[in-house]
Parts: structure tokens; sequence; C-alpha cells
């Protein structure tokens, strides 16, 4: 504009002096316009800019159009070698040049613009696309969040030195300054020497919101302790091992082995360690199993970390019975697939938002859209079934039935309390406690063996999406439309820590096996790892292309998995931040995911009515071994369990690896 | 330029009292609005994916509207998916048909029934990874069958059965004899070859996996051929022949099959030509009733009940065709002298009255009318005859030496073990036969006694030989205990049965008399 001004003025003064000569003028105008052309605008951008301004003032609506549908023809019809690259370049040019129209107050134009060029995108960026498309004034952009970053940020694209050149080429040589100018503008090109890059790895290729990826890839840098707690019962049942003597003794050596001890095991490495453990369990497990123990153990050595939180102390009954389980644990891998036990809920009449079951499968909470709660007691299930008269007869067991008013019993336990729909529901780690939020920003507490409710924690502004207990009991983490993700102790009505820097709503929440971070999902695309000690963000894992709507973490604290609306599964490398492998094979939302207890299987739940089991040893491990060169193998889904119509809504592995499944049996339509 | 028109923005005002609302105004609103409208439902759509749904409801709406401090819309949320209907004369506007609804009929109506409670029920999704074949998980996903005419029919026919549609995988070979099988039926159903067909389905025996198959083809087939009498014949024939083959399953299809059944032999025309001989076709498919009936009655105890309420409406309402009551007099007749005797006999009286008029010549001009009324009179005839021949021809089941001491020690059996005389094939029956003995006195009886102890019949014979093994044993002490009392019971059953006879013949003239076994006759004459 000030260069722009600066020529007007110029030209002002040398007609007041000499009063004539217009045409000349004119001339040297255009002159001076030609030879600006071939100078190379990316070294100069002011003199870019200024050209771009220039243009702006000729019927620039055409040119947009124009400009747009030459530079698209100009990409499809280029060589395949580059032209996946230089398609890359397409859609934020798109949704820029929209953008722009939109904010020079071109409204209709931009209408037609967006309508004619849209279904080029519409299978990579539909939500972005349905977001824009409602965009209609200049104060819709600066409204709308997703707009205003996007204007405000340059898009960093990934391409190689020649397709580079090419596209600069075309760009001269096509004078198309409009195209040009949005480049220039909102586009930051990372040019890479080389080869073009294949089809495959685009992920991260594209970023629209350029500065958020630096600052992730600057969070990303901090370090993180993945590890496994120090004294962990599963440790100890390992050490252990076969015998099943006083576990008193074990667990006093435990507390003298402290860090150092831990040290030492993990610096002499896995294979010694395993190596003689196998020889104690040679009796107890069979060959296959071992081996994928075996793989199992040398992968997951890291360095056991101490807990930042003031753990929960275990009675000595509770530990005994958990040991119990981890000793009589079914091994599983791909050959050993694990059985599923399936909860449908009946007769819910659309009513039931979420699912949840115990850790050991002995109770299942429904929450429903009418602020209740419900929990069955699967034990009593098969009574049930045998018939409802008989309920009279079970007196002993009335005392846990809730008796109405006209003496009707029913078959669960009805927790009454919320004012809005209930949106999620969590078991305690032994079942004792359920919490549960709702829309009524509440989060609220209920012992299952007083069938009362405790406490009702207030603190979010907003509706509840989501809240997990941690591993260990007590503390728990909710996630909220209100942006933040919060942590909470179960004896404190305020929240612990206050989780903010999501862009969108927070919608689900998950604990790190080790208690010492939380991974948030959120509707802003992205997954966030979060200390829980210092409440600061130390991972930010973009790739998804919509909501993210389940969260799992492996058992060894190495992984997590992150399920979207799309139905694809993405698994991420905690300690460097990237992307392991996208699962697809779903084909609607992915409710809910699980690992298996040794972290071989993670299972995925979706609203297309499935239970699919992936193989996560081949998914995770492979590439380290093979470097990116055995990709078919990469990927597995192991199995694909079909239900009757009933949509997933959440999955449980017990902690002998047997695998609970909840969904609602749904009429089709 | 928005999907929302500068004119919907004016109506919205002036439906809010505004009416001067600018030009301008209504242009600038309108982007907004539709913006609005988005962010709403966007948000929507988030309250929806938390709920776990996939649909969008107007709950969700209302959540997102509540996120925002909105008022939620009233009035949307009762009830089931909102009814849209096209504006007439518009392209794409729709609107909600919303009747007005009469509070007083909503006050009186009865209560609606409560809605099920929530429940859950857990079964086995997968045990080690396998998927248990239960009817609570998915049909096993099978390789899709080849595409041809077949898989309309999967599609079409199945749901009625399993809940969900299942995909059967046929093999090349079955589908060729399913072709085969239906080309002859529906093309010469009079050829040899079809015979051989007819005793291929009633004898081969890998044809189960077919019979879903050929019960929704006799189906469709019966429903759309109703004027072709000899492809519903050739339908009734395989019908037969399924029934017979004793390797088929056919029970689950029977409730598919029953009502072409019951069509061709009730319905009011069977074929288009009148040389079409229908009255063989209803007599065909009465045995086969009959057929299905004693084969299946047992497992689906409302089979007959059902099956012989349909034909007694049918024989009942005077509006009916001739040929559906003949129709419906020879089902009855087929289920057996039983339900002759309790449902045809009844109603005799009445109806013979009304068929009274069809019958003469000088009342019913038309020929084939009167020959029609003529058939279905025959056809009465018969089902009475048959049903009081059987009552009457069991009364001889005596082929022993001296009658007096057998009845006497038998009414002892039927004191003293009830049980066994109902486990027989005709309880009941035997009582009458012995009054009537015991009636007539010691000569008649005996004389009675002998004269058919040579022609002793099969039904009756084997009870009544076994019974007496045992009456004999209980000897004759007590004889004369209860005796008068079972006497007077019996005779009243006997004088029914005499009755019955009685009118028989007054109604039906000296026809019925050649139904009557003579040694009977000759007992009542």
């Amino acid at each position: 504009m000030e260069n722009m001004q600066a020529v007007n003025s110029f030209v002002a003064a040398y007609l007041k002096k000499k009063g004539f000569k217009e045409a000349e003028q004119l001339l040297e105008d255009l002159h001076s316009k030609d030879s600006a052309a071939p100078i190379d605008f990316h070294n100069d951008p002011d003199l870019a800019k200024f050209i771009h301004h220039f243009s702006q003032s000729e019927d620039e609506v055409a040119r947009y159009q124009d400009g747009y549908s030459k530079l698209r023809s100009w990409t499809y019809s280029s060589l395949d070698l580059y032209k996946h690259e230089l398609l890359r370049v397409l859609y934020p040019v798109f949704i820029h040049s929209f953008m722009d129209l939109v904010a020079k107050g071109h409204l209709q134009e931009a209408r037609t613009f967006f309508n004619a060029f849209h279904e080029d995108h519409q299978l990579m960026h539909s939500r972005d696309l349905q977001k824009l498309e409602g965009v209609l004034s200049q104060s819709h952009l600066e409204e709308m969040e997703f707009a205003r970053s996007l204007r405000q940020n340059k898009v960093n694209v990934k391409i190689c030195q020649y397709s580079y050149d090419l596209l600069l080429q075309y760009l001269h040589k096509t004078q198309s300054s409009a195209m040009l100018g949005v480049i220039n503008e909102h586009i930051n090109f990372q040019a890479t020497s080389g080869q073009p890059g294949s089809i495959s790895d685009d992920i991260e290729v594209v970023t629209l919101i350029g500065s958020c990826q630096d600052a992730a890839n600057q969070i990303n840098q901090k370090e993180i302790h993945w590890g496994l707690l120090e004294d962990s019962l599963e440790e100890r049942s390992e050490k252990e091992g076969g015998l099943l003597s006083d576990s008193e003794k074990t667990e006093g050596e435990n507390k003298e082995g402290d860090a150092e001890e831990s040290k030492k095991r993990s610096a002499e490495g896995g294979k010694q360690g395993s190596s003689t453990k196998k020889l104690k369990k040679d009796k107890a497990v069979n060959a296959t199993a071992k081996s994928t123990r075996l793989e199992a153990k040398t992968t997951s050595s890291a360095p056991r970390v101490k807990p930042e939180l003031t753990l929960p102390i275990m009675s000595t009954e509770v530990e005994q019975s958990i040991l119990e389980d981890l000793r009589n644990r079914v091994q599983l891998s791909s050959i050993a697939l694990p059985s599923v036990s399936f909860y449908t809920f009946l007769d819910t009449h659309n009513g039931l938002n979420c699912s949840s079951i115990s850790h050991d499968g002995s109770l299942v909470a429904g929450g429903f859209s009418d602020s209740s709660l419900k929990v069955w007691d699967t034990a009593k299930l098969g009574q049930q079934t045998g018939g409802a008269t008989l309920q009279g007869e079970n007196d002993s067991t009335s005392s846990e039935h809730v008796v109405r008013p006209n003496g009707v019993k029913r078959s669960y336990t009805l927790f009454q309390g919320h004012s809005g729909p209930v949106y999620s529901a969590t078991f305690s780690p032994l079942g004792d406690f359920i919490l549960s939020s709702s829309a009524d920003t509440t989060i609220r507490l209920w012992s299952t063996k007083l069938n009362a409710n405790l406490v009702c924690y207030k603190g979010h502004n907003y509706p509840v999406w989501d809240v997990q207990f941690s591993p260990v009991g007590h503390y728990f983490a909710s996630a909220s439309h209100d942006r933040t993700a919060r942590i909470w102790a179960m004896d404190r009505i305020q929240p612990l820590r206050v989780m903010a820097g999501h862009l969108s709503d927070v919608d689900c929440v998950q604990w790190h096996a080790n208690c010492n971070y939380i991974a948030t999902g959120s509707s802003d695309r992205t997954v966030r790892l979060w200390d829980v000690q210092s409440g600061e963000c130390v991972r930010i894992f973009i790739g998804h292309r919509s909501m993210i709507l389940s969260l799992a973490m492996s058992p060894d604290g190495r992984y997590m998995a992150s399920g979207d609306e799309d139905g694809t599964i993405m698994t991420w490398d905690l300690s460097s931040g990237r992307c392991v492998t996208p699962l697809m094979g779903h084909t609607s939302c992915v409710w809910t995911l699980a690992f298996s207890c040794e972290g071989t299987l993670l299972a995925s739940g979706s609203a297309d009515c499935t239970v699919k089991l992936w193989d996560v040893t081949t998914s995770t491990k492979a590439p380290r071994n093979e470097e990116k060169s055995g990709n078919p193998n990469r990927l597995r889904s192991l199995k694909t369990l079909p239900t009757k119509s009933t949509p997933v809504y959440s999955l449980q592995f017990s902690r002998r690896n047997l695998l609970f499944a909840a969904g609602v049996l749904s009429k089709k339509v | 330029m928005s999907i929302v028109a500068k004119e919907t923005i004016e109506v919205i005002a002036q439906s809010i009292g505004i009416n001067n609302l600018s030009d301008d105004a209504a242009l600038s609103l309108a982007p907004d609005v539709e913006y609005r409208m988005r962010e709403i439902m966007q948000e929507a759509i988030q309250c929806m994916r938390h709920s776990r749904r996939t649909i969008l409801t107007t709950d969700d709406v209302d959540g997102a509207l509540n996120l925002r401090n909105v008022e939620p819309v009233y009035g949307f949320t009762s009830g089931g998916p909102l009814q849209f209907k096209r504006a007439i004369g518009h392209r794409d506007l729709f609107y909600i048909d919303d009747r007005d609804v009469d509070l007083k009929e909503v006050i009186e109506a009865p209560l609606p029934k409560a809605p099920l409670d929530t429940g859950v029920a857990c079964h086995w999704l997968a045990i080690e990874g396998v998927q248990p074949a239960i009817p609570e998980n998915a049909p096993v996903g099978v390789i899709a069958a080849p595409s041809n005419g077949n898989t309309h029919e999967q599609k079409d026919e199945l749901p009625v059965d399993i809940r969900l549609p299942v995909k059967h995988v046929l093999s090349r070979e079955l589908q060729l004899y399913f072709d085969k099988i239906t080309e002859l039926t529906l093309r010469k159903s009079d050829s040899a070859l079809f015979k051989e067909a007819l005793v291929s389905l009633a004898t081969d025996s890998g044809l189960h996996p077919l019979v879903p198959y050929f019960t929704f083809f006799v189906a469709d087939e019966v429903s759309r051929g109703l004027n072709d009498y000899s492809l519903l014949f050739a339908l009734m024939r395989i019908v037969w022949s399924l029934l017979q083959n004793p390797h088929i399953h056919i029970e689950p299809y029977l409730h598919q099959l029953m009502p072409s059944v019951v069509t061709c032999l009730v319905s009011k025309k069977l074929g288009n030509r009148i040389a079409d001989n229908h009255w063989e076709l209803r007599d065909f498919t009465a045995k086969l009733v009959a057929l299905i009936c004693k084969r299946f009655g047992h497992v689906y105890n409302t089979l007959q009940t059902r099956l012989t309420k349909t034909l007694l409406n049918a024989l009942l309402d005077p509006k009916r065709a001739l040929t559906q009551h003949y129709g419906a007099i020879q089902g009855l007749a087929a289920l057996g002298p039983n339900v002759v005797r309790l449902l045809i006999l009844p109603n005799l009286e009445p109806y013979l009255r009304l068929l009274e008029p069809e019958l003469l010549l000088e009342k019913q001009k038309n020929e084939m009318k009167r020959y029609e009324a003529w058939r279905v009179y025959g056809a009465l005839l018969r089902a009475a005859g048959q049903g009081i021949y059987e009552r009457l021809k069991i009364f001889p089941p005596l082929p022993s030496p001296p009658g007096h001491t057998i009845w006497k020690s038998k009414e002892k059996v039927v004191t003293a073990v009830p049980n066994k005389r109902k486990a027989s094939m005709e309880p009941l029956e035997d009582e009458p036969a012995l009054k009537k003995i015991a009636t007539d006195g010691p000569i008649g009886s005996l004389a009675l006694v002998t004269t058919l102890a040579p022609s002793g019949q099969n039904d009756a014979g084997q009870p009544s030989s076994s019974e007496k093994k045992t009456a004999n044993r209980v000897g004759k002490d007590g004889q004369t205990l209860k005796k008068s009392a079972i006497l007077n019971q019996i005779w009243k059953d006997d004088l029914n049965s005499g009755h019955t006879l009685v009118t028989l013949l007054e109604l039906l003239g000296e026809g019925i008399l050649s139904f009557i076994p003579s040694p009977e006759m000759s007992l009542f004459l």
C-alpha cells in the first residue's frame, strides 16, 4: 500500500510539474510493471506485495477464479512424478483464495468459487470445508477461530526442490498474480533437495497452521519419562515368578531395591533378566507365550520412574487378588486371541450415552440422557434372563436392588443425581466407586457398596465430556467443553490441576500407565500429553483429520492409540511424538480402544458394529528392525468381530486378559 | 447467495411482529443467520458424538442451544422422527406435518403401554478369537454368493425367518437344480419329467438349503398365479413332495407355506377356465392340509386351531362363494371325524337350509351355480357320513367271547384306569359302544359280537385287546359298583350319537345311509 501511495504521489508531483505527457507517464508505468515481473518474488517480498496489491485494483474476482482453475488444470496435467507434490499446494491456495474473496467483500463470488472447486478437497478436508462454507462475511472470518488461525498463520508445505521450481516457473510464465499473491502470502515452502516424496507419508507434509506445527515440534522436544512406575505390582509379580510364597518378603525386598537397583536392571538389559525368568517360568507358560513374552521384555526395558503423585495405599488382600490375577493371565498374541464377553444393552430407547465396565467385568454401568446412571451386577444377569418372576424370590439380594414405590424390583441399581445427560462413567480400579460426568457441568462420585452419591465435584463451566480414574485410583481426570482438562483427587472438591491449551473441546482423556501424564483428545484434532505434576503440555500429536473420540495407553507406557470420528486409529510413540502407524479399517466413529494387559494387542470398538483386534507388536516394532523396508506387515488387523447391529461403546481388558465389551442394540432403520 | 433467502428473513420478521424490515437489513441478516445455524449444527454434532450416536436428533440441537445459553426450541422432542412433507409446487421446500390434536381425545385415550425397562444381556462375542455361532452374534460372514437371480430372492425373503439378512451360499449344483425345478413347474408341469422331479423332491437328501427358496417360490407363484390352474396344482404337488421328504426340516417354513396352501383350498377362483377341475385341486389340497396338521400339529399346537378357525369362517360366511364353502368343507373333513363332529355337524342344519335353494332346479337357473351347489352338498354328505361312520365303526371292537362279561369288566377298567383310556386313540367313542350293548340286552349284543367278530377293526381292536387282559385280571369282583351311574352317563352319549344320526338322516336323506356300517344300521333302524 505504501509503495502504491509513493508511486501515486510521485506521479502526481510529476504531472503537476509538467502539466501534460500523461500518455508517456502511462507507458512508463507499464514498463515498470513489466520489468518488475521477472524478479524473484520470494527474494523480494516487498516488491511482490506491491505487485500483488497492484493487481488487486483490477477485476480481481475473475482473477482468482481464473487463476485457480488454471493452476488446477496445470497441476492435474503435470508429470506424475511431481503431481502429488504439486497437488498439496492446491488446497491451501483454495481456502485462502476463498477467504481472500470473502475478506474483500465479494461474497457472491466467493460462494460460486467455493462451489466450483470444493469437491476436489472434499475427500481429505470435508470437515474444514463444512466449517468454511458457513463463512459469509468479513465479520465471520474474524469471529471464527478456525478461519482466524488460518489467516494469521502460514501453511507449511514440504515439497521437493524440483517441484518448487516447476511451480515458480509456471506462476511466472502465466502471470497469474492473484495466485502468486496467495501463495506468497500464505504458504511457506520447505523445499527439500532430492527426489519427490512418496504419496503415502503425507501426514505432516501439509500443515495448515504452520506456527502450531512449530510450537508442537518445540514442545515435543521436551523430555518425558514414559517408563513404568517402579515397584509396580506387575514388576513384583514378574520378580516373584512362579513362586507363590509370601509376598511380604518380596515387598520388603522391593522397598530396599530402590532407584539404584532399577537402574542396574535396566542397564543390564532385559536379556539376562528374561532368560533367568524364562527358566523359572518354563513350566508355567507354553512355548508361544514364552517367545512373545521374551520379545515384550526386551523392548519394554525402560527406566522405571518414581511416582510424582502420592499414591494411595493398597490393602494386602487387594494386592493378593491382583497378583493372583496376574499369575493367571492369559498370554495374548497374534496367534492367541482373547475371548470377548459382550454385554448388550436392550430397550434403551436411544437414551444410552456411555457405558463402562469394571476391571473385573463384574459391574456394568450405563449413563443415560435422562440424567440417570444405572449399574448392573453381571453376576445377576443370568437370573434375570431366567425369568422376571423369579425376582421376587431372591430377597437375600434385595438390599442391592432399589425397590420402587410399587414394590417392583429393578434388575439394576439406579443412581440419580445429575441434572443433565450423563456423558461418561468410569469405575475405580477396584470397582468400589463410580465417577460420572454430565452435561450439568458436574462430576459425581458414587459408591457401589453404599449405592449412594458421595461427592459432587463442581469446577467445569460447561458439559463434562469425559472422566477417567487413574490406574491407581484416587485421582481422576476430566475433559470438558470449556476446553480444559482437569485433574482431581477424590478427597478434594476443587481440581488439583487445570490443563488449558486445546483450541476446541476436550473430548476424551486417558491416564498414562505411570500416572505422571494424562493424554487428552480434542475436537481441534490434536492429542496432547500433559504432565500431571506441572500441568504443562509436553507433547502435541498432530495427524488426525477429525475429532478424536477415544484414547488408550499401552501398558508398557511407550505407545498411545487414538481413534477418531472417521474410523482412523493412530498409534503414537510417546517419546518421539510421532505417529507409528495409522490403523485403517473402521468405517465409522471409533468409540473405544483398549490395549491388552501385556500390550501385544489393541482392541477397538466402533459405531460400524465391529470389534477389531490389531497386532501392535508387528505394527510398532517391525519398523525399527527393518526401517520402513517391510511395508506390508506394518499394520495388521488380526480379526474383525462383527456384532449383531450393536455399536460398541466400551471395551475393557480384565487383568486376566479377558476382553469385555458393551454396546447397545440398535434397530436398523 | 446464502442458502437462507432474503424472503425467509422477511417472513420470520413478520412472524415476530416486525413488518417493515428493510431490504438491506434482511439481506445482511441472511448470511449471518446461516452462519449461526451452521455453528449450532456443528455443536449439535458434537453433542451427538458424545451421546455415542451417528444420527442427529432434536435433543442434540437442544443441547447445542443450551451450550450457548439459548432457550431450546420446544415442541419437537416428543415421539419418533419428524415427518417432513414436501410442499406442493416447490422442489426443495419441506414442512413438518403438524396436526391439530384434540386434547379431549388425548385425555380420554387409554394409557399407552409402558416401555420396557432397560436391561443388559451377556453373551460370548468370541472365544479365543473365534466367534461362536449363537443367535446373539451376527451370522458368520460367508463369501458372497455368485450374483444371479437368487440373490434377489435371498434379500427379499430371508429376513422373515431370521432376524438379520443372512447370506446363504448355494452351490452351483443346487442353484441349477432349483432353476430347473422352477422352470418345470412353470412351464411343463404335466410332463413326465415333472413327475420325476416330484419324486426327487420327495426323496433326495441334499435339498434342505433350497427349502427357503422353494417356500418363497411357492408363496410367490401362488399369489401371482391364481388364474393358472395347472401351475397351482403343480405347486401344491411340490409342497406335497417337500413334506414327504424325510431329509428336509420344513417346520420353520410352515408359516410361510400355510397361507399359500390355504389359498389353494378356499380361494374363490382357482384357474380361469371352466375345464379346470379346481375341485380336484381343492381335494388334493385338503389332503395336504390334513397331512401338515397330522405331522406338525403336535409341534405347533395352535396350527390346527388356527386352520380350523379360518376354514370355519369361510364356511359360515354366507357371502362367500360356494367354491369356497366346498374347499372349507373338504379341508375340515380331511382333518378328521372329530373336527367334523365338532364343527360341521352343529352347523349342518342352518347351512343346509341356506344351500337348499341353490340345489333346486326351479330356484337356481344357473346351471353352473347349481352344479357347484350339488358339489358342496356332496362334500357335505361325505364329510358328515365319514364322521358318523368313524363313530359307528368303533362300536364293534369286541371280537371276544362272551360279550356279557366283557362289557362288565370293561366298565371296571373305565373307572379304574381313566388315564389309559385317554391315551388310546378314540377313547370316548368306546363308551357309547358299550352302552349300546348294555342297553340292547345280552341277546342283541351277543348277536352283534358274533356277527362282527371276523371283521374286527384294527383301530379299536388293539386297545380293546389290551384292555381285555387287564379286565380279566381285575376280575369280576365289584362289578356292580357304580355301574348304574356309569351306565346312565353312557346312555346319554349314546342317545346323542343316535340323535345325530337321526338328524343327519333327516337332513341328508338316504344318502347318509351308505356310510353307516351295516350292522350298526341294523341296530338303529
